[in-house]
């Protein structure tokens, strides 16, 4: 296991390279970003000395080759736009985006389970249909547009949730302030219900289907049959036979979906005033703020690896017919 | 079953306090504000959006400052001396001012602000050292003794005077102690507030200590999507939200708790003409060399009517390139008058081929920068095409596509755009031609009858005598110039029916004076 911990972190390495490059190559296709950062009154000279400051005026495998040799020292260089280190602003804002996946995660994966087993348990009736159709409904409407009803709906109309906002609960509890991040608790679900229902309603849908046709399959091994026929409870043959064996392609999905949910909370953050790294890379691409686009780069192409080295880890623990 | 029900009570309990919260309306002393755009640094020498300079006014004062109708007054200093050679700019500063840390503000500290913000060392790239030292040649700033700092220029500049009200003055001592990165985070100024927090991309919070200032408390919120700004105005969870959505005005209207501010702004949006000879070769681009083809085709394009549908306003059509309050009265704006257009494209010598076409002609525009843009341009383009050209229309990504395209002045043969303005000077608007070469004359107009007459106000002793001049050349724009004009762009408030705010037509939310009703 050891060993393939080993080479999948040593392949992380060449996908972190990969990644860089591309982000970089794609940031520098529209031009010279110089021009973001001086007054439209600006003289040439005073243009040729804001490329100078900011390092846009040497080629650009030099500029790429540079940033990857600071990187590899732990240097991530300074935003163009905050003036501060962009490690540091990445990392300031991933909290807020971690509470938020891991709110949709929860809110997706907990309420898929028990319909796509209800789905499949009542196969053909109309508790199939209506959760079929609701998530067929949840894979067609753009998150985004989901988002906005509810903010108009429940937000505005009934008054019942916050419109937009965050209050923090990862930070203080990272930064030491125990009790500052369990007062906050209430209030941080009370504020992720909106913007997580709106990014999870998707990865719900999709893994209720999943769910539904793992457990149609399951259902009709023999296995289940015997279990039928030992006399047992129809709650312990769905929980204890079929539930544990159509669980696997989900666990697989979990940790793909953490990672698809990160990438998809872009919108919603914006939606929702949320100030997490979405919106900050969203911004940072519009400014060609680059040094914060790179370190954010990176840092979710480490967790999209830590969480597919996680997945693979889990699901040899969990089937034993994996072998690592 | 018990630690069940108590888990289950406080849960509901802490919902609820957090559900109280949620929909608490802002506190007596309080003022929240709802902005599209995200803050990024209080360095005061690195600001330049608009959004993070109205934060930031509210915490560095300036030695002079500018009202909504354009008129200069008094901030930290209290009055101004212009040497006769129009070189030296001396200001007085106001006795007992202190920056927030309690240090005394003395004229040496005015000083060092300036030459803070020009050392090359620091790399600033803000509106200070970025926009206005290189529009007035500021050479140096220097403290002739406690009060009194001297602004030094290269050249007699007649805006100095209105763009020096724009440096932020802070304290020496203070910032010689701070790194760049410290600064940047923790300000601290010279206005009537002070930063108590700022949480990026969320909020950033004001307390008051000096004066003016209504508010104790001011809160700005970073929330970009349109639609969700004005349902917490809506909500009444915010006083006062920038860039309303021209298709939101009807319903903060209705809602009964907030209304639209609706003013004419000062930027002035229009459609460049490129007169290079590199252009000149594009198809449709010999064509607009003609003045006369330029003249026809201010009377091609209905604007009034594209104020009206696209932007939600009633708006005058511009007739140059200054504000309204200091262009040439007698100049009217041209008239919505497609047969007008096309027989002076006939006379000019484009008339209309077998296919209905006089020429084609490529019109270039940045998506998502200005209200409605893309819209604007596909309704102009529509309106040219109906007096016989065929528009071939690029719409292009703003801010890594355009914008390169604009600052290289590689952009037409049409474009649209639109340029910041002022109220206090025509010359403040003039000068984005300043020069046949200037970075800013994107269309490279070179009409001695226009460029040959900045010497001449460079000379002129009174300001009647530069009005004069000033009227001669806005009428030389009005007739051959390299603009087809179309109006200054509407900007959109949405406030509270709790506080007296007024907007500004400059895009400056300052809030010194509103309180509540």
């Amino acid at each position: 296991m050891w060993t393939f911990i080993a080479r999948r972190l040593l392949q992380s390495v060449i996908v972190i390279f990969g990644v860089t490059l591309i982000s970089f190559v794609a940031l520098q296709i529209g031009g010279d970003p110089t021009y973001l950062f001086v007054s439209e009154r600006a003289t040439e000279e005073e243009i040729a000395m804001v490329r100078e400051a900011l390092g846009f005026d040497k080629p650009l495998h030099i500029q790429y080759l540079t940033y990857v040799a600071n990187v590899a020292q732990g240097e991530f260089g300074n935003s163009l736009s905050y003036r501060q280190p962009a490690m540091e602003i990445v990392l300031g804002a991933l909290p807020a985006t971690i509470e938020l996946t891991i709110f949709a995660l929860t809110f997706a994966i907990g309420m898929a389970i028990p319909f796509g087993v209800f789905a499949a348990l009542y196969r053909g009736t109309p508790v199939d249909g209506g959760i079929m159709t609701m998530a067929m409904f949840g894979q067609s409407v753009p998150n985004f547009w989901l988002g906005i009803m509810m903010i108009l709906f429940f937000g505005l109309y009934l008054r019942w949730f916050p419109i937009s906002g965050h209050v923090p609960f990862l930070m203080p509890l990272l930064q030491g302030e125990v009790a500052q991040a369990f007062s906050n608790l209430p209030q941080t679900l009370y504020y992720l219900i909106m913007p997580g229902i709106a990014v999870g309603f998707y990865s719900l849908s999709r893994n209720a289907r999943l769910v539904r046709s793992s457990m149609l399959e399951v259902l009709g091994q023999d296995y289940v049959r015997t279990a039928r026929s030992k006399g047992l409870t129809e709650r312990s043959v769905v929980v204890h036979h079929a539930l544990r064996n159509a669980w696997l392609p989900v666990v697989t999905m979990v940790g793909l979906e953490f990672g698809f949910l990160l990438g998809g909370v872009v919108v919603i953050e914006t939606v929702f005033s949320y100030p997490g790294i979405g919106r900050l890379v969203f911004n940072s691409i519009n400014q060609r703020d680059i040094p914060v686009v790179q370190a954010a780069v990176i840092v979710l192409s480490l967790i999209f690896i830590a969480l597919n080295l996680l997945v693979d880890l889990v699901y040899a623990k969990i089937d034993p017919r994996v072998k690592l | 079953m018990t630690r069940l029900r108590h888990l289950a009570v406080t849960s509901a309990s802490g919902l609820l306090l957090a559900t109280t919260a949620a929909f608490a309306q802002p506190a007596e002393n309080t003022i929240v504000v709802g902005l599209s755009a995200d803050i990024t640094t209080f360095e005061p020498a690195n600001i330049s959006s608009r959004d993070n300079a109205n934060i930031a006014r509210h915490i560095f004062g300036t030695l002079y400052t500018i009202s909504g109708d354009g008129e200069v007054s008094p901030d930290l200093a209290e009055n101004l001396e212009i040497s006769e050679d129009g070189l030296n700019y001396v200001y007085t500063l106001r006795e007992g001012l202190t920056c927030h840390d309690g240090e005394a503000l003395t004229a040496e500290d005015a000083a060092f602000s300036f030459n803070r913000a020009k050392d090359p060392a620091n790399a600033f790239t803000g509106n200070t050292p970025g926009f206005v030292f290189s529009s007035i040649g500021f050479q140096s700033a220097e403290a002739l003794d406690d009060r009194r700092v001297q602004i030094t220029l290269g050249a007699k500049n007649p805006i100095a005077f209105g763009l020096l009200t724009e440096v932020y003055i802070h304290c020496k001592d203070s910032y010689e102690a701070m790194s760049l990165d410290q600064a940047a985070a923790t300000p601290i100024g010279s206005g009537p507030y002070k930063l108590a927090s700022w949480a990026k991309g969320s909020e950033v919070v004001l307390e008051k200590v000096g004066e003016p200032a209504k508010m104790e408390k001011i809160i700005w919120r970073i929330i970009p999507e349109a639609s969700t700004r004005s349902a917490e105005l809506i909500a009444g969870n915010v006083d006062i939200i920038t860039n309303v959505a021209p298709d939101q005005i009807d319903a903060v209207n209705a809602s009964g708790n907030a209304k639209v501010q609706a003013v004419q702004g000062t930027r002035r949006m229009y459609v460049g003409f490129n007169l290079s000879e590199e252009f000149a070769a594009m198809p449709g681009g010999d064509a607009i060399q003609n003045p006369d083809v330029r003249r026809a085709l201010q009377y091609a394009v209905d604007v009034p009517t594209i104020c009206k549908q696209l932007l939600n306003f009633e708006c005058v059509r511009a007739t140059g390139l200054v504000n309204p309050q200091n262009a040439n009265q007698s100049l009217t704006p041209y008239p919505y008058d497609p047969d007008m257009a096309e027989k002076m494209l006939d006379e000019a010598g484009w008339p209309r081929a077998a296919d209905g076409t006089r020429f084609t002609i490529r019109f270039q525009a940045g998506r998502g920068r200005y209200l409605n843009d893309q819209n604007v341009v596909l309704a102009i383009a529509q309106y040219l095409e109906d007096v016989g050209l065929k528009v071939e229309v690029d719409l292009m990504e703003w801010a890594s596509v355009y914008v390169p395209l604009i600052r290289e002045r590689n952009v037409g043969p049409l474009f649209f755009l639109g340029s910041g303005g002022a109220l206090w000077s025509p010359l403040y608007d003039m000068t984005d031609l300043a020069r046949v070469e200037s970075g800013t004359n994107y269309t490279h107009w070179d009409d001695e009858r226009w460029f040959s007459r900045w010497a001449d106000i460079a000379a002129a002793t009174t300001p009647e005598e530069t009005r004069v001049i000033v009227d001669e050349m806005l009428q030389v724009f009005y007739d051959d110039g390299p603009w087809l004009h179309m109006y200054f762009q509407p900007d959109f408030y949405g406030v509270s029916e709790r506080v007296d705010f007024v907007a500004r037509p400059d895009e400056k939310v300052y809030l010194f004076e509103t309180g509540l009703k």
